[in-house]
């Protein structure tokens, strides 16, 4: 292989594993379309369409973006310590149930206090949720993916007795809680479609975490503490406290992320009413490969593939799950570490000028 | 008084032993593989798949016998497939772990959708469910009757297959270096241990497990499949097994623990009861069971320092 390419290919081959992961994804969809007896050119038109054509189409890839985005954001921050938040789903659940209670209890107040007080809560109900697995994990080294997982179940059933015993709305007959005030509702961006300001919200957020990762000493101790923890409590640094820390921020995203589905698309609780927004953004952080700057692009990916495919299946009759084999796919492809691996040029090849 | 005799009852230990059985099942694939240091929560996915499957082939051919040997060898590629993905390109287990049982909730959407163009669930009549064994003698007494006769076969062998497990980890060559592997790969590679090898093998009999686990979920305990039928079964799979300590008989015991829980929360909501405090049980003396055993090991290897 020519010298500079090589080169060029091992700095970059995280990047490169992810889009043979995304491509080779897309051709086993075409080749499932394709054989499923489907025009393709016909079946993909109707999917950009459904992800980008007109407020509506183009609102649901917002509205599907949020998620996608915020659960990548918290799976991430938490792998820059090198915790593996699987507990997203039951931070967001926490969030969701505390943005329900707070958004239907206070009244009389103006959204621009209505909302930013319930999301806070949301997110510091989110965090402290997570604080139990990042403590144990921090103080007993008891594995969070374990806990985070049974923790989920915990918080499901849960939030499932709040929304079907004290705090169930009495009007209706399925188990969900009364609806929030119309000051705590996100104001829609995008009508007739339910995207809300959430998106700026999610954006906000994003913008912040990559500051405080990357600019602040505490980020720095972040990094360093997911890198390797011995070291840094040998120099001083409470590795312990950084953990339990980031835990913290990892749920709260959560915990926003729960906020914002609540006020911004439903406006209450319903029992079981995540489709698994928490474990969307293992997918999502692993095909960033955690880098912040490219959660959004990867969720706006995924957020477009997701609200195509409805349109597609409209109108051409390629059923949805296509996309979902395509993620699934992704997925699988994304979690291995090296699926090509570019080996380092040895210093001696590179042809430079032997000095001595 | 007349309320609490509703609801615990035989009937209820009947419960628990059914419930119990797809627990136990995942749980001894899991021991198998975590004994070899391969926390296997794909086992959720294995089992998923596997229920498909079995119920596909059940219903093509007519055959529940069919259909277990397919899910077993379905189970047996998953399963595979993950090793490949952790031991060979490195992925890291949990993630490789939950990208399997994503794969399999999409992946059985799909089938179910263009195989038997259907959403949500499939039953047919055609559908040739694992048969129920009636013993007899024991069947006509009256209490003994009703707590050991009449479950599917797969109930009973879910049983004999925990001690199979103990037999094959601790009286066999094979399971003393499954757990070599386990405790000191390095040393078991010098001893002349195929570490790898060993790990595909062990990956091997939790794909047959997560296999049978399915099948017993789709052709036994019910008699259709349902879209994400196991519902974080391989999970509570995977608490029995920290619980019982990963040892065969206190994990099945763990299992039987954990199905007990799930049959009075049941009877708990038949009559209105919130039955969600009892449904979380499992898991918070999971959460508790690993971290007081985290604990002991950290006073033990301070003591050792000492």
């Amino acid at each position: 292989m020519n010298d500079k390419l090589r080169d060029f290919l091992y700095e970059r081959q995280s990047l490169l594993n992810v889009f043979i992961a995304v491509f080779t994804a897309m051709i086993v969809g075409t080749l499932v379309i394709y054989f499923m007896g489907y025009d393709i050119l016909e079946s993909y038109e109707a999917l950009y369409q459904g992800a980008f054509k007109g407020r509506f189409n183009f609102g649901g890839t917002l509205e599907r973006f949020v998620p996608l985005l915020l659960s990548g954001l918290a799976f991430a921050v938490a792998s820059k310590a090198s915790i593996f938040n699987i507990g997203v789903e039951g931070q967001l659940y926490f969030g969701a149930i505390t943005a329900a209670f707070f958004g239907y209890i206070i009244k009389g107040v103006p959204s621009l206090v209505h909302i930013p007080v319930t999301l806070l809560l949301a997110a510091a109900a989110g965090g402290l949720w997570a604080v139990i697995p990042g403590f144990l994990r921090a103080k007993y080294n008891v594995n969070e993916v374990t806990t985070t997982i049974m923790l989920n179940y915990v918080a499901i059933f849960f939030v499932g007795y709040i929304v079907n015993h004290p705090f169930k709305n009495p009007n209706v007959g399925v188990p969900q809680t009364p609806n929030v005030q119309p000051t705590a509702r996100l104001p829609k961006i995008m009508l007739p479609s339910r995207a809300n300001i959430g998106i700026f919200i999610a954006l906000a957020l994003l913008v912040f975490f990559i500051w405080l990762l990357n600019k602040t000493t505490f980020g720095y101790k972040v990094r360093a503490v997911g890198f390797n923890p011995f070291f840094t409590d040998y120099v001083g640094v409470k590795s312990k406290l950084i953990m339990v820390l980031t835990m913290f921020l990892s749920g709260a995203i959560g915990g926003v992320l729960g906020g914002v589905e609540v006020l911004g698309i439903h406006g209450y609780v319903l029992d079981n009413f995540s489709p698994g927004y928490g474990f969307d953004g293992i997918m999502v952080g692993l095909l960033a490969r955690n880098n912040l700057k490219a959660l959004p692009f990867v969720a706006f990916f995924l957020a477009a593939l997701r609200s195509g495919a409805i349109n597609m299946e409209r109108f051409t009759g390629v059923p949805k799950e296509v996309i979902g084999v395509i993620e699934a796919v992704i997925i699988l492809l994304a979690a291995a570490e090296v699926i090509v691996e570019i080996k380092k040029r040895k210093s001696s090849d590179k042809g430079g000028v032997e000095v001595g | 008084m007349g309320d609490l005799g509703l609801i615990i009852n035989l009937n209820l230990l009947r419960a628990t032993l059914r419930m119990s059985t797809p627990i136990a099942l995942a749980a001894m694939g899991l021991v198998i593989t975590e004994q070899a240091a391969i926390t296997n929560i794909g086992i959720e996915g294995i089992m998923l798949i596997g229920a498909f499957v079995a119920v596909a082939v059940s219903y093509f051919t007519g055959s529940w016998v069919l259909g277990i040997l397919a899910s077993v060898a379905a189970g047996v590629v998953v399963a595979l497939f993950m090793a490949v993905i952790h031991l060979k390109f490195k992925a890291d287990v949990f993630v490789a772990g939950i990208a399997i049982n994503l794969f399999a909730i999409e992946f059985t959407r799909f089938l179910l959708r263009n195989i038997f163009n259907t959403a949500g669930s499939f039953y047919d009549p055609n559908i040739v469910p694992i048969p129920s064994i009636t013993i007899p003698i024991i069947d006509k007494i009256p209490v003994l009757g009703t707590l050991l006769s009449g479950f599917k076969l797969t109930d009973y062998l879910g049983i004999i297959l925990v001690f199979v497990t103990y037999f094959i980890l601790y009286k066999t060559v094979w399971g003393l270096r499954i757990r070599f592997v386990g405790i000191h790969p390095l040393s078991a590679e010098t001893g002349g241990v195929h570490v790898n090898i060993k790990k595909y093998q062990a990956m091997i009999l939790s794909g047959i497990f997560g296999g049978l686990a399915g099948a017993h979920l789709s052709l036994g305990y019910t008699r259709q499949f349902i879209e994400n039928m196991t519902n974080g079964r391989g999970l509570i799979g995977v608490a029995a097994m920290y619980f019982g300590g990963v040892t065969p008989i206190n994990t099945w015991f763990a299992s039987l623990f954990f199905g007990f829980t799930e049959a009075l929360g049941n009877n708990l909501q038949t009559f209105g009861l919130p039955s969600q405090f009892m449904l979380m049980i499992p898991y918070i003396a999971t959460v508790v069971a690993i971290t007081i055993g985290m604990i002991r090991k950290q006073k033990r290897e301070k003591n050792n320092l000492l």
